[in-house]
């Protein structure tokens, strides 16, 4: 069998260490775990794999035989195979021309596409994996999340009679997050088989359960770091949730001032909206309610529901004693303020100016007051410490967390009754984290009832006061975050109540 | 240096063209009866092309101005024709290019159709709309009331010139263009929606209502224009003003290249106008082929565009 060594990766965005010194080393013919919670790192890997980032350091080595891994050629050249989390097909064609596509067609007469040849070949490819339920002759569109997901694996193997290469390597990144437990099964046997032509197979998961049961060995990362590597048989749930989470998170979120009022924001009862079912809780004002759960479980759906994006289809569900607002702008009136999860398209304009981004939703009146806007923004840019040239600077420019602080500007201005976070800190360095921790502290000691999403269970810990965990868009638990620890936070993700 | 650069290209080309035009129509070009008639001659095209603005603002477009130009001069002519008075027959012009805006606005914006196709099918339906209540045929001579045609004759003497009044009409509807777009908080808010449509939603901004509201204040400006039109030239048919849609585009294109983020902005609009106008004219009195011409302000169009398109792409990278 084949032996993969990737020794000494590092990667450095900035002062920011995205991978240091990690090690791996991958069998021909096994499954390997790549666990880690978000922002550990494992996406940073898999690019330096993928040769899409240069890495700052790598050795890469193919039985004891350096390689170089500078560019995605080199990667596809030595045999390394990527089925992304982020499924890119082309709806509109069949399911064979996606899977060829990117590949020279079969040719009849030198130039007629051989239609024949090009379904035969992907029906082979299907074959080849046991999966040739999928009719490659329907559109790609048509196919569910699964079957996409099995027919861009499959996508890998059509033989290609020009350069018969084998592939040495495949990585799977989070190939079940979308899939149900049927398709996920489905999945597993592929993988098997993936393993049984002696490739090695690097799988990318959150879901440990899964993990112990279909994979060889794992390696933990955390904050960039090797955590532990090692054979599944040698190490267990517990274990796992323990190397992914063990951080020492005490001194990093600024402590809660003030004790809830009394007032009931939000109450929700029994509610079902868009994909969410069975919310269940009451938002006083000056608490923080984190929302959390395995990926793409409702988090974000929640906070849409209050900008009246999703409506409510069944239960009680009350802002101030009143029915939720139907639109944005009728939530922005009634002092609900939002901060989207993604901040480039949903959030900014980011060729305008800081000042137009900030005031955007609290223009009043039929004339405009640039002397007006500029003092709003003047004074809430201050309060949230923003780093910028001057006011009419596009936002374009500024960093991540800068950008993530104008977006707290406009949702904090007049202070709002309810602020609507989704993932107030992605993609935001260490010190305008905090800077926005305590912003959000602020907030809260004034009266503001919160709602956050995040994927950082140590944040979330940190900064709420309960945490509701989602299973699929249905309220799991609502958790006291009193005494509660990451890895029985994490531990919640993947267990019913019922059960 | 790079940015002021990329702002400035098209009024340098703009400075070189009236230099050549001044140099080669030393007698005819610069003087004061010549310059009066330039804005003249540009007054309904500066009228669609700051209204285009309006919809340019959002990354919409109008393709329809043209057609709507046509009917709404056609509908005033018919109902002179008809003996009604010279009031009714601008009013009904003018409502029929407000609902026409109001339904390319339902299109785009409660619809969701795409703004090239859905005001393509407007633009052939004004189009056809015009030439079966014109039957097909001119309006022209005593149908015209004098008052009608006599407004873009007469003009307000300052000395011994003689401003005209489409040159004023045009400036107003300018001025009012800059005003609501520059000036009034919905003028904020269409620019919001340009900068990102689904962000501005999410900030509680009512981006159906507004785009459909400035499609409908396009159609009326496309109106306007068209009566402009029809006055000047004393008749009315319905395919007067099919010249009008490229080249307000084009000219909302040549001023996009000269503000600071590339987005539409009324003034630079009327700059572009003017480079039109001006190009027009002296190509006209050089006795250059109109073909030609044509040709040229293709070409001019797209290097500005392009010189914008590159020098922003260098700036960013």
């Amino acid at each position: 069998m084949r032996r993969l060594e990737f020794r000494n990766m590092c990667k450095a965005y900035g002062a920011a260490k995205a991978l240091d010194a990690v090690d791996l080393s991958l069998e021909g013919g096994q499954v390997h775990a790549l666990m880690g919670e978000n922002g550990a790192g494992k996406s940073t890997l898999i690019k330096l794999l993928a040769g899409v980032v240069p890495a700052d350091r790598l050795t890469a080595m193919v039985d004891d035989t350096d390689i170089a891994l500078i560019s995605a050629q080199d990667a596809q050249r030595a045999g390394f195979r990527f089925i992304h989390q982020e499924l890119n097909i082309v709806p509109q064609i069949s399911v064979a021309e996606n899977m060829l596509l990117g590949r020279t067609f079969p040719r009849r007469f030198g130039f007629a596409v051989d239609w024949r040849q090009v379904h035969e070949r992907a029906q082979e490819a299907l074959a080849f994996l046991g999966v040739d339920h999928i009719d490659v002759g329907v559109l790609a569109g048509e196919l569910n999340t699964g079957d996409r997901m099995l027919m861009k694996i499959a996508a890998a193997f059509v033989s290609d009679p020009v350069s018969d290469e084998r592939a040495l390597l495949y990585v799977l990144d989070e190939p079940t997050a979308a899939l149900t437990n049927a398709e996920s099964k489905l999945l597993f046997d592929v993988i098997a088989r993936l393993a049984a032509t002696g490739a090695a197979v690097l799988y990318v998961s959150h879901r440990i359960d899964e993990v112990l049961r279909i994979c060889d060995a794992v390696t933990v990362l955390r904050d960039g770091r090797l955590v532990s590597s090692g054979p599944t048989t040698e190490t267990d749930k517990v274990q796992i949730i323990r190397d992914m989470t063990g951080r020492d998170v005490s001194d990093t979120y600024p402590a809660a001032s003030a004790t809830p009022r009394l007032d009931v924001i939000v109450e929700m009862n029994d509610v079902s909206a868009g994909p969410l079912s069975g919310i269940n809780f009451e938002l006083r004002a000056g608490e923080v309610i984190g929302i959390a759960g395995l990926a793409n479980a409702g988090q974000s759906a929640i906070l849409k529901t209050f900008m009246g994006l999703h409506s409510v289809r069944r239960g009680l569900a009350q802002l101030q004693c009143k029915p939720l607002p139907r639109s944005p702008e009728q939530a922005w009136q009634r002092g609900i303020a939002y901060l989207p999860r993604e901040r480039r398209s949903e959030g900014l304009m980011l060729n305008m100016s800081i000042r137009a981004n900030i005031t955007l939703p609290h223009l009043t009146g039929l004339k405009a007051s640039a002397s007006r806007e500029r003092q709003m923004a003047d004074v809430l840019s201050s309060q949230m410490r923003l780093k910028c040239e001057h006011l009419d600077q596009p936002v374009t420019q500024l960093s991540g967390g800068n950008q993530q602080k104008v977006l707290f500007a406009r949702a904090l201005h007049g202070l709002p009754n309810l602020l609507l976070l989704d993932e107030p800190t992605r993609g935001v360095d260490v010190g305008a984290k905090y800077d926005i921790y305590c912003t959000v502290r602020e907030a809260s000691a004034k009266g503001c009832a919160i709602l956050m999403t995040s994927s950082d269970l140590p944040e979330l810990l940190g900064m709420c006061d309960w945490i509701l965990v989602l299973h699929n868009g249905r309220q799991a638990h609502k958790l006291d975050c009193d005494g509660l620890t990451s890895s029985e936070l994490l531990s919640h993700f993947y267990e019913d109540k019922a059960a | 240096m790079i940015q002021t650069l990329r702002q400035s290209g098209t009024l340098l080309g703009f400075a070189a063209i009236l230099i050549f035009l001044t140099a080669q129509l030393p007698d005819t070009f610069l003087t004061a009866r010549n310059l009066i008639n330039i804005s003249q001659q540009l007054s309904m095209l500066a009228v669609v092309a700051a209204t285009m603005t309006i919809v340019m603002v959002m990354n919409d477009f109008d393709l329809s101005v043209g057609s709507m130009a046509s009917l709404a001069g056609v509908v005033a002519a018919v109902l002179f024709a008809a003996g009604f008075p010279v009031s009714v027959g601008l009013l009904a012009a003018l409502g029929v290019g407000l609902l026409g805006g109001v339904f390319n606005g339902f299109l785009v914006s409660v619809l969701g159709i795409l703004p090239f196709v859905a005001t393509l099918g407007t633009l052939t339906v004004f189009s056809g709309t015009a030439f079966l209540i014109s039957d097909g045929k001119t309006v022209f001579g005593r149908d015209i009331p004098a008052s009608f045609s006599g407004f873009a004759r007469a003009g307000v003497e300052i000395g011994d010139v003689k401003i005209p009044f489409l040159t004023l009409t045009a400036l107003a509807v300018i001025t009012l263009c800059w005003f609501v777009l520059e000036q009034t908080n919905f003028g904020r808010r269409l620019y919001a929606i340009g900068g990102n449509l689904d962000a501005a939603h999410l900030a509680g901004i009512r981006v159906k209502r507004l785009r459909l509201i400035a499609f409908a204040l396009t159609g009326l400006g496309a109106a306007v224009a068209g009566l402009m039109y029809a006055a000047r030239v004393a008749s009315a048919n319905p395919t007067q003003g099919s010249g009008l849609m490229l080249d307000a585009i084009a000219a909302v294109f040549l001023g996009m290249t000269m503000s600071r983020q590339g987005e539409p902005r009324v003034l630079y609009t009327l700059v572009g106008v003017l480079m039109l106008g001006v190009l027009d004219n002296g190509l006209t009195q050089l006795r250059v082929d109109n073909y030609v011409r044509e040709i040229l302000v293709g070409l001019i169009v797209i290097s500005a565009v392009a010189t914008a398109a590159v020098s922003k792409r260098n700036t960013q990278s």
